[in-house]
């Protein structure tokens, strides 16, 4: 195993007892400078992906254009049993890979844009790569399998994990519950975003923008709703304490 | 209820062979009540099977032997199977083996679809793959392998070899076969064979291995894995669907393991009249490797494993009573 110095410094600074967990799981759940994070996928599984890949504009994601992948990266047509999910695995495919070329994707001048601002050019990005790779015509088929019961589960966590890059990369820092509410009400808005994509005809896909625009604005106006109800029922219970105080009651 | 399967058990004993007894412990016991029991006839001296220290010895069942008995003694337990091999399996599954066998083909897929002509002539000669069943002998799986690949994939080149190390049961076998329609083709073959050398068998020329309900009984596991792995093409499929010794949630394997060890070496006795084999098929699954430790061995051979990045790489039927491991050879 191959450990960065700044990993080796930690694992050197834990207590004997503790060391082997920290060898165990080298995988961080968040973004992490110290554990460099696997490739997705084996080299024989991305060869395969890759090449089924270019062939889902035409036979869609099906096992049939898993299967022509596995053909012309040299392997068999059985060789797709490398795959237990199937056709689904083509659509994990596009979502993990494009999650994380997202970073390589744009490139933000320093100083310049605030958090808000970068979260909606980053969403408006990793949209705009859904029409690169030339499956926005396809995309249904994937979200119609990504609903299948037995996908949910790795859907979402796709969904969260690209919520989650798209924060860490928009540079927010936030280290209270927020962190949450902003994961999970951008999840939301992607999610919203991305089936009104396939639908969407316009040139550029300016009216998934404006769609995008509107729902931005919305968790803006939510939010500060929220945030403004929490302060006032806050100051109001305090308010009610200090009353009840006043009065002799012991609080 | 489930204690009711044990007494009657105990009351339709007719040999004076024990059930589940840890045949260690028997022989402690026995040696100790010797004295006592001077009527008795003296312990039996260890039979030849059971060596010493020095040979090497492998199990089975519960019992240990000698490994170069372990083959014929499997052979012997299936010798007096064969003929009600199918009656057995549904008694003792409830069925529910039928159910696991064609999970396990329709999960592997077997046979090519044809693809549509290009234009231009030649047609290309149809496509087919070789597929290997190893300790098939009754064709259970064969024959569902060929029906998936002629049916769902309109593949009617696609060939299935029957191993076996079992005379009888490839008896058994070729008589089924005629029932089928696969008869008057030349797309079931039959190959008397140990798993664990395949020299009748060309290195890369099978497309799919498989081996449902015998690797347990093989001697060496990872001999047979690598012999396996020899006779694949790059890219061909190793898939192993087999009984693992014990279930994941603890209260259904208490349950379970009363009915392997109390049910079956009964069933077997009534309706097969021949309890030490049945006891000798509960025994081997509880020796079999977990599932983990087994994904671990096919890794090790060199075959890539799916799903292993979820940590698992194999997947249970049933809440686990078997599993199906699958390896693909890397090209």
């Amino acid at each position: 195993m191959s450990l960065t110095p700044m990993a080796l410094r930690s694992v050197l600074r834990t207590p004997t007892g503790l060391r082997p967990l920290l060898l165990q799981a080298p995988r961080a759940l968040y973004h992490s400078y110290e554990h460099a994070q696997p490739p997705p996928y084996r080299e024989a599984e991305s060869a395969i992906l890759s090449s089924a890949f270019t062939y889902v504009p035409t036979h869609g994601f099906t096992q049939e254009a898993l299967t022509l992948g596995a053909k012309d990266a040299g392997y068999l047509d059985i060789s797709t049993n490398l795959f237990p999910k199937g056709a689904f695995e083509l659509v994990k495919y596009h979502l993990t890979t494009q999650r994380l070329g997202l970073k390589d994707r744009i490139q933000f001048p320093d100083g310049q844009m605030g958090v808000g601002r970068k979260v909606r050019s980053l969403v408006l990005e990793r949209l705009r790569a859904n029409a690169d790779t030339g499956v926005i015509n396809r995309w249904q088929e994937a979200l119609a399998l990504m609903s299948l019961a037995e996908n949910i589960p790795a859907s979402l966590r796709e969904l969260s994990a690209l919520s989650d890059e798209i924060w860490f990369l928009s540079g927010d820092i936030s280290v209270d519950t927020s962190w949450y509410t902003k994961r999970a009400s951008l999840s939301a808005i992607y999610a919203a975003t991305e089936v009104y994509q396939t639908t969407d005809k316009s040139t550029d896909f300016k009216d998934t923008e404006q769609f995008l625009d509107r729902r931005l604005e919305e968790l803006r106006v939510m939010g500060g709703a929220v945030g403004n109800t929490l302060e006032w029922v806050g100051f109001q219970g305090g308010a009610l304490v200090n009353l009840l105080r006043s009065k002799g009651v012991r609080i | 209820m489930a204690s009711a399967v044990p007494r009657a058990a105990k009351r339709l004993r007719l040999t004076n062979t024990p059930g589940y007894v840890c045949t260690d412990c028997r022989r402690a016991f026995a040696a100790s009540t010797q004295p006592r029991l001077q009527q008795q006839p003296p312990p039996q001296p260890p039979p030849s099977q059971h060596v010493g220290q020095t040979a090497k010895t492998t199990h089975f069942g519960f019992e240990t032997v000698a490994e170069e008995l372990k083959a014929s003694k499997v052979r012997t337990v299936f010798s007096s199977v064969a003929s009600s091999y199918d009656t057995m399996n549904d008694l003792m599954s409830l069925g529910i083996h039928r159910l696991w066998k064609d999970h396990f083909v329709r999960s592997l897929n077997p046979g090519i679809r044809p693809t549509p002509p290009p234009p231009r002539p030649p047609p290309p000669p149809p496509q087919s793959q070789r597929i290997l069943d190893i300790a098939g002998g009754t064709g259970d799986i064969a024959f569902r392998l060929l029906d998936h690949a002629t049916t769902t994939n309109r593949d009617p080149h696609t060939s299935v070899l029957i191993s076996d190390i079992n005379p009888q049961m490839l008896a058994e076998g070729r008589k089924r076969c005629l029932s089928t329609p696969y008869h008057a083709t030349n797309r079931v073959s039959f190959l008397e064979a140990n798993a664990e050398d395949l020299s009748a068998i060309e290195s890369s020329s099978i497309d799919l291995y498989t081996v449902a309900f015998g690797i347990r009984n093989f001697t060496h596991k990872a001999t047979a894995l690598r012999e396996a792995y020899r006779v694949l093409k790059p890219g061909g499929v190793f898939a192993c669907l087999e009984f693992t010794p014990n279930l994941a949630n603890p209260v259904l394997n208490a349950l379970y393991k009363r009915w392997s060890f109390g049910a079956i070496p009964l069933i077997g006795q009534l309706v097969a009249g021949d309890r030490e084999s049945y006891q000798y098929l509960v025994e081997s699954i509880e020796k079999f490797p977990s599932q983990r430790e087994f994904a671990a061995m096919v890794r090790e051979t060199g075959f890539l494993v799916p799903g292993d990045a979820e940590g698992g790489g194999w997947e249970d039927l049933s809440m686990g009573i078997a599993a199906v491991h699958k390896g693909v050879k890397p090209v």
